[in-house]
């Protein structure tokens, strides 16, 4: 460590963080807190709330969707994002720079816009059937909303972004000069992004999956306006036990539930970003 | 050395532009079978554009480039050949030393059992046998150099190109290295172009130094031509230290008529300039100092002693001529050396034939 004098002496430091601890504490801390409370407590201590969810066919079967639907869409947007990251990749900066911002674009965008546009684009009477209908020459209605086509296709477009930024960072720490060298010695293209490019990505890959996961499994607005009715998922079921049924301690486990398994995937994250983290391996 | 090889390299009026500039500008080059060429020139002459045309990373604008005999101007990198090693060493982090020095061997689907024997035999090769199964971040620089040398040498490509390979490393370690690269080169016959900014490695490395100057190539030849035979100021003074003296040519005398009095020239030679302005270049180990009288036939000045440093095995003299002008002389020195008094007069000489008569440069204004 260096031995430089802070710009800020301890106290002065602590008092300019104490606005957004404040705020934290007051808008995140406790109603995170007041959430875990409720999950036990009604009338006194009890874990009927947890009770009554680990008997739930309805609890299970939705945890079973939102995982299903959370990992189908994350390896989607993995499949989808990184060829799109390993082309930013190889574009020089200030080419790159434009389609940057078209990716980030929808990270702007509220998701309920992008819920509703994607509405008019994949509906019955959307804009692609309409345009299959017009290339077939025979009416087209492919389903692909309110259903888990829809649902999927919806996070994916959230994810995507996410997806493809995390994996473009740890392209970037890639030393250009590996494929050169491979190259002059007689790899293909082919064998190049097989025994280079690809497992030196990794890290950005895990760390993509680990976010683009852990935010599916949160999801909300975008299941409940694309996805079908089958496709209700954890968010919506708290949703469900708050404003249908008022019981507010079942839907405060389903929370803490939830907080517990982002939690974990959090965790993980910090462990792909660390230790055996990106730059370690681009080095 | 062979008298007559046959040339693993020609490059014909190799050219490369950016926009308008020419980073290579109509270069020919040819370089013989177990040749160690070296590119040498300030930075941003072209050094490395050259390398990478030759190795396919760059495409030339015009000209063409021959490998062994083959056409190769529009050929793939990948099938050139070739082997290259890089400054920064550009193995693969994620790769053991073995799995790196493997690679190449299993990109040529060598079967699995001769891989074995060869990556063994070129890492006993380098004296690296104990790092087989590190990864490249647990070796030092110079190791990693030296895997990434083998890591060429395993695959016995006929051509080797070096950009820089020794610039990161310190004093010490390059001279090492430096050996080590002139050893494998003589052992193995393989036909090198290094690149390098350096002038001393050039020296003590090449058969031949290929200097460059604004993507052209100013002047080519063995390191000792280079040295004592510069075509142009920009040679002489690239490589090592040199005396220059400006004047006029007096073309019936045959002298140089300077601010220092009227020096007489050295033999004609073909390319040197006639009339006009001209530049005498005189090295400081070609220069003697006097106390008395210098020969006859010796050019002579006087000059004033400002100072006098033993370097070990040579002692320079930095003089001063009437009006300021520095001059540099270099001598043996030895255990009985006497060295000139500081502020004292002595007359610095030096043979006709040991001067020569450069063309002045527009880059080169304030001698
Ligand atoms: N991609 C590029 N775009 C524009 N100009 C370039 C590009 N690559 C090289 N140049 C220019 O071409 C010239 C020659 O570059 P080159 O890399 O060959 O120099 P060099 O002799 O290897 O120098 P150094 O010793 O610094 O490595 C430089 O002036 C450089 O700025
Ligand atoms: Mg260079």
């Amino acid at each position: 460590m260096s031995e430089t004098k802070p710009y800020l002496d301890r106290w002065a430091g602590l008092a300019l963080l104490l606005p957004m601890a404040a705020l934290l504490a007051i808008f995140f801390v406790y109603p995170l807190a007041r959430t875990v409370w409720q999950s036990f407590y009604e009338y006194g201590f009890t874990l009927r709330a947890y009770e009554t969810l680990l008997s739930s066919t309805l609890f299970w079967k939705v945890l079973k969707t939102t995982f299903a639907i959370s990992f189908t869409a994350t390896i989607v947007a993995l499949l989808a994002g990184y060829p799109v990251a390993l082309h930013l990749s190889r574009l020089p900066p200030q080419r790159r720079m434009p389609y940057l911002v078209m990716v980030m674009l929808p990270f702007w965008t509220s998701i309920l816009v992008k819920s509703f546009a994607l509405i008019v684009l994949l509906g019955y009477d959307g804009i692609v059937n309409n345009a299959l209908s017009f290339v077939f020459g025979s009416p087209i209605h492919i389903p692909m909303v309110f259903n888990r086509v829809g649902a999927i296709l919806g996070m994916v477009n959230y994810l995507l972004p996410f997806m493809i930024l995390s994996i473009l960072s740890s392209l970037l720490t890639q030393d250009v000069n590996l494929g050169r060298a491979a190259e002059v010695m007689g790899a293909s293209r082919f064998t190049i992004f097989r025994r280079i490019t690809l497992p030196l990505s990794m890290p950005g890959v895990l760390a993509g999956v680990l976010i683009s996961f852990t935010l599916s499994i949160g999801m909300y607005i975008t299941p409940a306006l694309l996805g079908g009715r089958q496709d209700m998922m954890m968010a919506n079921l708290i949703d469900f036990y708050t404003r249908q049924t008022l019981d507010w301690p079942l839907a405060s486990a389903i929370a803490v539930v939830l907080l517990l398994v982002s939690g974990v995937l959090v965790a993980m994250l910090g462990q792909v970003r660390g230790a055996g983290g990106m730059k370690e391996m681009a080095r | 050395m062979q008298p007559i090889a046959r040339d693993m390299i020609r490059v014909t009026a190799l050219t490369r532009t950016y926009g308008s500039f020419n980073a290579l500008d109509a270069v020919d080059l040819s370089v013989a079978q177990g040749e160690f060429v070296t590119l040498l020139g300030p930075s941003g002459s072209g050094k490395s554009t050259l390398l990478n045309l030759i190795s396919g990373m760059i495409e030339p604008t015009s000209g063409k480039i021959e490998i062994d005999g083959r056409d190769a101007t529009n050929q793939p990198t990948n099938q050139r050949g070739l082997g290259m090693v890089f400054q920064n060493y550009a193995l693969m982090p994620h790769m053991t030393v073995f799995e790196n020095v493997a690679f190449p061997l299993q990109v040529r689907k060598v079967p699995k059992s001769e891989i074995e024997t060869r990556v063994r035999d070129v890492l006993r090769l380098i004296q690296l046998e104990h790092v087989a199964d590190r990864k490249p971040k647990q070796l030092s620089g110079g190791q990693q150099q030296r895997i990434s040398l083998a890591r060429c040498i395993v695959y016995r490509p006929s051509i080797i190109l070096m950009d820089e390979p020794l610039g990161a490393l310190d004093k010490k370690l390059r001279e090492d290295m430096q050996l080590e690269i002139k050893r494998l080169h003589a052992e193995l016959g393989i036909t090198m172009i290094y690149v390098t900014h350096d002038q001393e490695e050039a020296l003590a490395m090449s058969d031949r130094i290929v200097l460059m100057r604004k993507g052209r190539i100013e002047q080519q030849g063995r390191p000792e031509e280079l040295y004592f035979r510069p075509d142009t100021l920009f040679t002489a003074d690239f490589l090592g230290s040199s005396n220059l003296l400006m004047g006029t040519i007096d073309v019936s005398a045959r002298t140089l008529q300077t601010a220092y009095g009227n020096l007489p020239l050295p033999a004609t030679r073909p390319g040197e300039p006639k009339s006009g302005d001209g530049v005498l270049m005189i090295r400081p180990e070609s220069v003697r100092l006097f106390s008395e009288t210098a020969p006859e036939t010796w050019s002579g000045l006087q000059a004033t002693v400002r100072d006098s440093i033993v370097l070990g095995s040579f002692v320079r003299h930095f003089l001063e001529l009437p009006g300021g002008k520095r001059v540099i002389v270099q001598e043996p020195s030895g255990a009985s050396l006497s060295r000139p008094e500081r502020g004292s007069t002595v007359r610095v000489a030096w043979g006709p034939q040991d001067a020569r008569l450069l063309r002045t440069d527009p880059d080169f204004q304030n001698l």
